[in-house]
């Protein structure tokens, strides 16, 4: 048998050698540079061109969102799943960022913010300031649990605290609500960690220590980029008016 | 009469309102309609009360819709769901362009001027709800009953009572006389008019009675003894004979059967067909030897042969149309149908129910599900058994994720801070562990730095006093009061036993804050959900004391039984509390949880019946086997095969 293989093999050795071969490697060459570049493209495409819209439930998520991609007033109700659209950050830039608005109910805001985190270039916090007060605890606990998420402390994508509902004479200001955050997950740091651990191991607060140790807490600590602004996305005028959103429309051409 | 209609998205945009004239903002209502029914997974069937207002909704999932109407819940409106399938219908119908093309940008910049529209289906409703109105009565005039007379009602045999209808009908239709008249004197006119006209006689009272008896007689005797007369009844009252039955004759000695030759002589007794084959059944058999049971597998077996071979045939007939069938179901987009789902979602309730999943909860969760795929479209390549375990899976976790903020160390801080010990109550049924899982929690919390104080209040089962001093004892030995800076940071509070309950936990309370105590945790007796007087006993400590948590012990084995325990514990300190807001259960305990490998529905069983959450799982015996509950883990457990 070994006899009947070998005219066949020396048949194709005489093809290899020859112009073919060069052909046949330049075919494979072009096939894996096609293959690299797609996936670097796709991977520069599909990474990070969305902003998150997070916060507690009634914290003005929905309206913040129709305010920005419509400029009209919209009535709303508590989301059950997640809206996205393409915004455009200004006239003369042509990028765009795509907005998710991520619905805030206790029941479902972890599962979404797993479905989307990773495509997040930047994130904005939504704070009811007017509740704040009374919520500080489980709005401290949310930004906690968006902090110390591993895909977020990798990609570290910046974070705007949006301290909504100013238009409101009892609202609290961003420089409040900043120190109020810092102390309260001063002690959360504290606290998630020595929870008991998980049924399969895994702990609960994240081997992630938020900021440094020995230290208070601080936002500058975080190894992404935090600012906190107000705005309103009713707007002061009313439901006819325009709504205050100045300083968070800086934010994301700053950012986009 | 509706209150108001909403139609909105679900990503929260609200497309098109209608306000009835009286009703307040439909945002109160509708958002708490959202919370504990969609979002909770109750949504199998589609009505909620919320208040004075009955709400009926209605989800599209195909395009993420969800149309509510409220009206007032006094009020019984029968054209609400076909009010609502018809806007739902009209609706899509005229806005599908938006919905399809654009996404959320045409949901935000479309105007949804439907107000005319939906204006035309509420008359259309109303008007079709009012078409069954109730029958008017007929008059007296148009009845039968006038056409004929009161004589000829009354039966008599030989009568032709019918007779007398045509000449009553023309005297009736002449007079003019209203149905104010009365019978009687209608009755009377007439017999006055039949006297006169002679038709019949009077007849006395006993013929009258006579003859309805023979009438009797005659319709219920047999054929062929058709009159009797009644000069045979007139016989048989002469005297009284005595009875003599048919069978026996009235010698006395055949019926004498104490023969005493008979009894315990063998010859006497007639020789029967003895049948030993009868008798012993199997002739095969050893004599001597017990068999074992027989199992029937050789029966199923064939059974099971003889079943496939009929249905093999058709399965080589539908092979080719099957194959294809398949394809066409993988690729392209295909919505949804209640029957596709079925199948799936039986299989996936008896799943459920095999991994330790309550019966109903199983079943109100399957049906959720269904009503939230109804109508939705598949992307390509998904089968419908990937797109139901998909969805299942999701309402699952979403299940188990804690409606509040479960930190039980930042609390106590909190109370701390304002001087005041932080008070756990455990309650439970008989045998869960609650004692164990104190302990074990005390442990955590000494860890932490927080001192404890541990209250007795089970007070009847022998030994709980000796078990928590047990506990305390050798916690104080692994944390011994030098290295806490000489404060003992576990003591145990305990008056015995046979003491009343609540008073303990009042004593307790009081003595840990003038001694600086910030935790108190009180351990009170197991009790069956069904005993009335401990259920009631267990409710006046809670409301006496106000306790900042209140926590159910359950362990991971039971299966059905947490429902009823859980239902029946919420209801009882519901119940016997005093306040507005009575304080009910606020968080479970589950524990044993490492005697189940993966049947893990107790867990989903008790968190949907009360949507609290879980907040400690005991998974052993040690100080060191407290765990929190990993929402994903569980479900994963579920949902494996």
């Amino acid at each position: 048998m070994a006899g009947g293989l070998e005219p066949h093999l020396e048949a194709l050795r005489r093809e290899l050698h020859g112009p073919a071969v060069l052909s046949v490697l330049v075919a494979l060459i072009a096939v894996a540079i096609t293959f690299l570049i797609w996936r670097f493209v796709q991977g520069r495409r599909s990474s990070r061109k969305a902003v998150l819209l997070l916060g507690l439930c009634d914290a003005g998520k929905t309206l913040l969102f129709a305010r920005l991609l419509s400029g009209q007033y919209r009535d709303t109700q508590t989301s059950i799943t997640d809206s996205s659209a393409v915004y455009q950050v200004s006239q003369d830039k042509s990028t765009n960022v795509t907005l998710i608005d991520l619905p805030g109910h206790e029941s479902l805001r972890l599962q979404f913010l797993e479905r989307f985190k990773a495509a997040a270039r930047a994130i904005v916090f939504v704070v009811d300031s007017v509740a704040f007060q009374r919520e500080v605890k489980d709005v401290a606990e949310f930004l906690y649990q968006v902090l110390v998420d591993s895909t977020v402390l990798r990609n570290a994508p910046a974070l705007l605290i949006a301290c909504n509902k100013q238009d409101v004479t009892m609202a609290k200001s961003a420089k409040l609500i900043q120190q109020q955050l810092e102390k309260e997950l001063n002690t959360l740091r504290v606290t998630r960690s020595a929870a008991p651990t998980s049924l399969d191991g895994s702990a609960t607060g994240g081997p992630a220590q938020l900021g440094k140790k020995g230290k208070d807490f601080d936002f500058s600590q975080l190894p992404m980029k935090v600012e906190f602004v107000e705005c309103s996305a009713r707007g002061s005028k009313g439901e006819e008016g325009e709504a205050d959103l100045e300083a968070l429309e800086k934010w994301l051409v700053k950012v986009a | 009469m509706l209150d108001f209609f909403t139609i909105f998205s679900k990503g929260g945009l609200v497309l098109w309102c209608f306000q009835g004239v009286r009703g307040p903002a439909a945002t109160a209502p509708v958002n708490a309609l959202i919370r504990s029914v969609l979002l909770q997974e109750r949504g199998g069937n589609n009505s909620f009360t919320h208040e004075a207002l009955t709400l009926k909704y209605k989800l599209d999932n195909q395009f993420e819709l969800v149309f509510v109407v409220g009206f007032q819940k006094i009020l019984t409106l029968t054209y609400v769901d076909k009010l609502i399938d018809d806007v739902h219908k009209e609706f899509r119908d005229k806005y599908r362009n938006e919905f399809q093309q654009k996404g959320a940008l045409g949901l935000l910049n479309g105007t949804f001027d439907f107000k005319d529209d939906f204006m035309r289906l509420l008359r259309d409703a109303e008007e079709s709800s009012k078409v069954r109105a109730p029958t008017v009565m007929k008059t007296f005039e148009q009845s039968l009953k006038s056409q004929k007379t009161v004589k000829c009602m009354i039966e008599t045999r030989g009568e032709k009572p019918k007779e007398k209808v045509k000449n009553k009908k023309n005297k009736g239709s002449k007079k003019d006389g209203t149905e104010a008249v009365a019978v009687p004197s209608k009755a009377s006119a007439a017999d006055k008019q039949l006297s006169a006209a002679g038709d019949k006689e009077e007849l006395t009272k006993d013929e009258i009675l006579q003859k309805n008896r023979e009438e009797f007689f005659r319709r219920h005797m047999k054929a062929g003894e058709k009159s009797r007369s009644p000069k045979p009844d007139a016989q048989k009252e002469k005297g009284k004979k005595p009875r003599v039955w048919d069978l026996g004759n009235s010698n006395a000695k055949v019926l004498d059967y104490s023969n005493s030759a008979t009894n315990g002589s063998a010859e006497a007794c007639p020789v029967e067909e003895f049948d030993p084959d009868m008798a012993l059944g199997d002739k095969n058999r050893e004599p001597g030897r017990l068999y074992d049971l027989e199992y029937e597998s050789d029966d199923e077996a064939e059974e099971e042969k003889v079943v496939q071979n009929p249905s093999k045939p058709s399965v080589k007939k539908g092979g080719l149309g099957g194959m294809f069938g398949m394809l066409k179901g993988l690729v392209g987009s295909k919505s949804l149908t209640r029957d596709d789902m079925d199948p799936v979602l039986e299989k996936m309730k008896d799943h459920l129910i095999a991994k330790n999943v309550a019966a109903e909860i199983a079943v109100q969760l399957c049906e959720s599900v269904a009503k939230k795929l109804e109508g939705k479209v598949m992307g390509t390549f998904t089968t419908v058994t990937s797109t139901v375990k998909q969805a299942l899976q999701e309402a699952l976790v979403q299940i188990l994720q804690p409606q509040r903020r479960v930190d039980v160390l930042r609390d106590v801080m909190d109370a701390q801070r304002n001087r005041r010990p932080y008070v756990v109550t455990f309650c439970g049924v008989n045998g869960v562990g609650k004692s164990t899982n104190l302990a074990k929690i005390s442990f955590w919390l000494i860890e932490n730095g927080f001192s404890v104080l541990i209250a007795a209040c089970d007070t009847f089962r022998a030994g709980a006093v000796e078990q928590l001093r047990t506990h305390t004892r050798r916690l104080n030995a692994l944390h011994p009061p030098e290295s806490h800076g000489g404060r003992t940071m576990v003591q145990l509070y305990e008056k015995g036993y046979g003491k009343d309950a609540a008073g303990i936990a009042m004593e307790a309370i009081s003595y840990a804050r003038n001694q600086g105590f910030d935790v108190v945790l009180v351990d009170t007796a197991g009790r069956m959900q069904d005993n009335a007087p401990l259920m009631t006993a267990l409710a006046k400590l809670i409301a006496v004391n106000a306790p900042d948590l209140v926590l159910f012990v359950g362990e991971a084995l039971v299966g059905n039984e947490a429902v009823d325990q859980l239902v029946k514990f919420n209801k009882a300190l519901a119940d016997h509390s005093m306040a507005q807001t009575p304080r009910l259960i606020d968080g479970i305990v589950l524990t044993k949880f490492d005697t189940i490998d993966d049947k893990v529905g107790a867990a989903i069983s008790m968190t949907y019946i009360t949507s609290k959450p879980i907040v400690f799982v005991g998974t052993g015996q040690t100080y060191c086997d407290l765990r929190s509950l990993n929402a994903k883990a569980v479900v994963a457990a579920l949902m494996k095969a």
